[in-house]
C-alpha cells in the first residue's frame, strides 16, 4: 500500500502545527489590529463629511446644504443634521459658511430680509452678514460667520472642520 | 436656549436679548390614550428642539410642562404660571401644545397659544417624516417671527 507514507508521528506533528498555528493567529491578529489601528483610521476621510451636493451644481448664489452625521454628545448618541451655506466665489473657490450667528447662536438665512437683499440675515436680533460672511457693522454680531473646510471627491462636496473666518 | 446648566448661564448673561419664552405642554395618562400621548410627547420634543436650534439666541425653551389629562385642573396650572411669569421680563410667551383642550383656555393663558396638531411620525417613512417635520417647524418659525415684528 503506497499510501502509507505518512507516519503516525508525522501526522500528529502536522495536525498540531496546524491547530497551533490557528490558535496563535487567533491570539495575534487582534493584537496586531490594535497596534496598527491608528494607521487604519488615519486613512479614512480625515473628518470630512459627505453632503448630497454636487460641486458642479454650485453657483454664485448661496444655497443651503444639509449634511448628517453621528454625534456623541455626553450621554447621547444621535444623528445630527447640520446646514451650511455654500456658493462659488468669483475666483471659482467654494465657500461654505456656518449658519450659526456669532451673536447668540441663531440660524441665519440668505436673502430673507427685504430691506437688505444679498445678505445673510439673522431673524433673532436683525444681525446681518455680507455674502462672504463678514458681519455688517452696527448690527449685533461682532464676529464674521465661521467657515467650513471643503473638499471635492467624485464630484461631491465634502465639509470638514469649522474654522474662524480669515478675511475679518 | 435650552433648559440646561450651560445655556441657562448664557441666558442670565444676555437677558436683554432673550425676550421670548417657549413652554411646550403635553398631557399624560395611563389609560387608553397612553400611546397617543407618548407620540405627542415625541413630536413636541422634536418640534421644539428644531425651533430652539433656529432661534436659539432670542428664546428660552422650558422643559415640557406635563399634566394629567384627567383630574388636573388647567385653571390652577394657569394661575401659578401667571404669578411666576409676572416676576420675569419675558415680552413674548408662547404656549405650544397638540392638546386641543387648551383652546378653551386660550383667553386665560398669559401669552399666545400655538396649537399644532401632532403628526404620527411612527407611521411615516424617514424622509417623509423629516419633510413634514420641516414644514411644521417652518410654520412655527413664521408664527414666532411674525409676533416679534408686530
Amino acid at each position: 500500500m503506497s499510501k502509507r507514507n505518512v507516519s503516525r508521528r508525522q501526522f500528529l506533528n502536522y495536525t498540531l502545527t496546524g491547530v497551533g498555528g490557528f490558535m496563535a493567529a487567533g491570539i495575534l491578529m487582534p493584537m496586531v489590529r490594535f497596534a496598527v489601528d491608528p494607521v487604519l483610521k488615519a486613512s479614512a476621510s480625515g473628518g470630512f463629511i459627505p453632503t448630497s451636493q454636487k460641486v458642479s451644481e454650485l453657483t454664485a448664489e448661496p444655497i443651503r446644504v444639509d449634511y448628517t452625521f453621528d454625534q456623541i454628545d455626553g450621554w447621547y448618541e444621535s444623528q445630527v443634521t447640520n446646514t451650511a451655506w455654500v456658493y462659488k466665489a468669483d475666483d471659482g473657490k467654494i465657500v461654505a459658511l456656518s449658519p450659526v450667528c456669532k451673536h447668540l447662536g441663531c440660524t441665519v438665512a440668505w436673502n430673507t430680509d427685504k430691506e437688505h437683499p444679498e445678505q445673510f440675515f439673522c431673524p433673532c436680533h436683525n444681525g446681518r452678514y455680507t455674502k462672504n460672511g463678514v458681519n455688517v457693522p452696527g448690527t449685533p454680531p461682532i464676529k464674521p460667520l465661521d467657515v467650513y473646510e471643503t473638499q471635492e471627491k467624485d464630484g461631491i462636496l465634502y465639509l470638514g472642520l469649522l474654522k474662524p473666518h480669515e478675511g475679518a | 436656549m435650552k433648559w440646561n446648566y450651560k445655556e441657562v448661564g448664557l441666558y442670565q448673561e444676555s437677558k436683554e436679548y432673550v425676550d421670548s419664552l417657549i413652554i411646550p405642554m403635553n398631557p399624560i395618562s395611563f389609560g387608553v390614550q397612553m400611546k397617543h400621548f407618548s407620540s405627542m410627547h415625541e413630536f413636541m420634543g422634536i418640534l421644539t428642539m428644531e425651533v430652539e436650534k433656529q432661534l436659539k439666541g432670542r428664546l428660552l425653551l422650558m422643559p415640557e410642562l406635563t399634566y394629567w389629562s384627567e383630574g388636573q385642573d388647567k385653571a390652577d396650572l394657569i394661575e401659578i404660571w401667571k404669578i411666576k411669569l409676572a416676576e420675569t421680563d419675558f415680552k413674548h410667551v408662547f404656549w405650544i401644545t397638540s392638546d386641543s383642550e387648551w383652546k378653551r383656555y386660550e383667553d386665560e393663558l398669559p401669552g399666545s397659544l400655538l396649537w399644532i396638531p401632532s403628526i404620527r411620525l411612527e407611521h411615516l417613512e424617514e424622509g417623509q417624516a423629516r419633510q413634514m417635520m420641516n414644514d411644521q417647524v417652518h410654520q412655527m418659525l413664521d408664527m414666532l417671527t411674525q409676533s416679534w415684528n408686530k
